[in-house]
């Protein structure tokens, strides 16, 4: 009970949440825009991330240009999955786009010398006779900002705060970017699109490059979710990127309401503590679980959690209802 | 001299075994308004889904303005000038109705994501569609709607935002599928008036499908009647009463006034 009262637990709740908003945010220009049901997302953060580490790792890149890499490689991903399948129409799309992740997890999972298979990232063969670590660059940058909270934080300021500070910036500027893109017409197609091709294209619209591109747009912020995630779990390993983790997302999606993107960030929060949290569970029902059997406990309230929201504010807790219930 | 606008030779096409435009032949003159007509599964939506590209014909060419566009995808065909509107009319529900016009506009900056850096160039164009799409909408009438979403819209009321979408695209021709089905007769009134003005004012070219023969009579500069996948008639609008095949396989012993 005593860690539900220390600071940096919050901190890493706080963080976490800030790199799953990220990721959502992906989803949420697929999903919540162009009505595309991608559920093999976090391949995109697997592939930047791996991408990243390996660069960093085993050639000895510099970690900017490594991580620009591993967005840039996310993006890719994203094109080719949408070149291969986009054609395909709405279901059949979200069942290949979890087939997507799975590939990418084993080819990483089965590629020992490349990505270091089962053992993650800490099994990659380094550049020389160095620790084989990527976060060299990073921490330089999170120590410096540190040094600069301690005097207003004190002792509290550390590493961790660093990084969820840098997080939220980043989350901040993405949801400001992605609000402003969707207030283009780019998006005004998109939205057109995620109830009928014939229209647009009628009016002379490209429907597959519109969704292409927020296919794409939605993978290069799948990956930079994916470069901050390799930072914060400092080592990689394949069972970071179970399709799960997509499922969260949606979760934090539908949440916040899928067409707006103001909620996302409260969303992510929401699900951050539910997530964290449920480890302080000891109370009566919960304390006939053991701590692992209580770890389960939040996919459970997630579950139920999606199942009270779909039945009595289906569109979210920001969405529009009038945007959901025109059919 | 050829002032046709639009040639269709001898398309062809079939789903599973029916063949639903069984080697078609018909043209359109600038300017005109020629309409299709023909018993139900004649295969005149399909005729219309071949010339907007929506549907690719397995044999036969279409030429608009010289051009073979069988080929094109619907979008580069809208681009080329042909905007068509839909059976039943449809809607973007979710979007508003003013919305659902801007889509209609062309060579949008916006639409291209570059120009997402370039607001000034966007929000000039925006504004100005916006303008046009709301002069669209006095047009039609439909204006007091434009801040709604296009799903509290009436059956009718959907044909006119439809109609002046379709218009928003700047088309060269307007494809209207049944514009008149299922529209109370001071709408088609206000629907009449409006394809006039566009007609006197803005030349266009118009090829309908339609049911109401009474309309088409009377707007019509060329009835094309189709049967069973084939164009059976093409001529002026009385001659086709006069047409045994038209008789047998449309019109019936029923007579117009």
């Amino acid at each position: 009970m005593t860690a539900i009262l220390q600071p940096g637990f919050w901190v890493f709740i706080l963080t976490m949440s800030g790199i799953y908003g990220i990721f959502t945010l992906g989803l949420q220009v697929q999903y919540g825009v162009g009505g595309i049901l991608n559920f093999g997302h976090v391949g995109m953060m697997a592939l930047s991330s791996y991408t990243m580490a390996i660069l960093v790792i085993a050639h000895g890149f510099n970690f900017w240009i490594a991580a620009a890499s591993g967005v840039a490689v996310a993006a890719l991903g994203g094109a080719f999955l949408g070149l291969t399948t986009l054609r395909l129409r709405g279901d059949y799309f979200s069942i290949v786009s979890i087939a997507f992740s799975e590939i990418v997890r084993y080819v990483i999972f089965n590629s020992d010398g490349l990505t270091g298979g089962a053992q993650g990232s800490l099994a990659i063969m380094p550049i020389g006779d160095a620790y084989p670590s990527y976060t060299d660059t990073w921490d330089t940058i999170l120590y410096w900002i540190r040094d600069h909270l301690t005097p207003i934080f004190g002792e509290i300021a550390d590493r961790d705060m660093a990084m969820g500070i840098l997080v939220w910036i980043t989350l901040g500027i993405l949801l400001f970017i992605v609000s402003r893109v969707e207030r283009t017409s780019w998006a005004r197609v998109l939205r057109a699109t995620r109830e009928d091709d014939d229209v647009p294209s009628a009016l002379g619209k490209n429907v597959f490059r519109f969704r292409l591109q927020a296919v794409i747009i939605g993978s290069i912020i799948g990956g930079i979710a994916g470069i901050y995630w390799a930072l914060q779990v400092t080592l990689l390993s394949p069972d970071d990127f179970l399709t799960i983790v997509t499922f969260y997302a949606w979760m934090i999606l539908i949440l916040s309401g899928a067409t707006k993107v103001k909620g996302l960030a409260i969303a992510a929060i929401f699900f951050g503590f539910l997530y964290g949290g449920t480890r302080f569970f000891t109370f009566w029902p919960f304390s006939f679980f053991d701590s692992s059997q209580r770890s389960y406990m939040r996919i459970m309230i997630i579950g139920i959690v999606l199942i009270v929201l779909m039945i009595r504010r289906p569109q979210g807790i920001f969405g529009k209802r009038e945007e959901m219930v025109l059919e | 001299m050829n002032n046709l606008i639009l040639e269709v030779n001898d398309v062809a096409v079939a789903f599973g075994g029916i063949k639903a435009v069984n080697g078609a032949t018909m043209s359109v003159e600038v300017g005109s308004v020629t309409s299709v007509i023909g018993p139900n599964g004649a295969g005149k939506t399909t005729l219309f889904n071949l010339i907007s590209g929506a549907t690719k014909p397995d044999s036969g060419t279409i030429l608009f303005q010289g051009f073979e566009i069988q080929k094109l995808l619907p979008h580069k065909i809208a681009g080329r000038g042909i905007v068509r509107t839909f059976q039943g009319a449809k809607v973007i529900k979710r979007l508003s109705v003013l919305e659902n016009l801007m889509l209609g506009a062309q060579n949008n900056p916006g639409d291209n994501l570059i120009n997402f850096f370039n607001p000034r160039a966007r929000n000039a164009f925006e504004k100005q569609a916006r303008d046009h799409a709301m002069a669209l909408l006095k047009q039609v009438g439909i204006e007091r709607f434009a801040n709604d979403y296009a799903g509290i819209l009436s059956g009718g009321q959907r044909k006119l935002l439809d109609l002046a979408r379709a218009l928003m695209a700047e088309p060269v021709m307007l494809l209207l599928d049944e514009p008149f089905a299922g529209v109370n007769p001071t709408l088609v009134e206000k629907l009449l008036e409006v394809l006039h003005a566009l007609r006197t004012e803005h030349h266009l070219t118009f090829l309908l499908v339609e049911h109401d023969l009474e309309t088409v009579m009377n707007i019509s500069d060329r009835v094309v009647v189709m049967a069973e996948g084939q164009v059976i008639a093409d001529g002026l609008p009385n001659s086709i009463y006069e047409n045994q095949a038209v008789v047998d396989a449309y019109l019936g012993t029923r007579k117009l006034k």
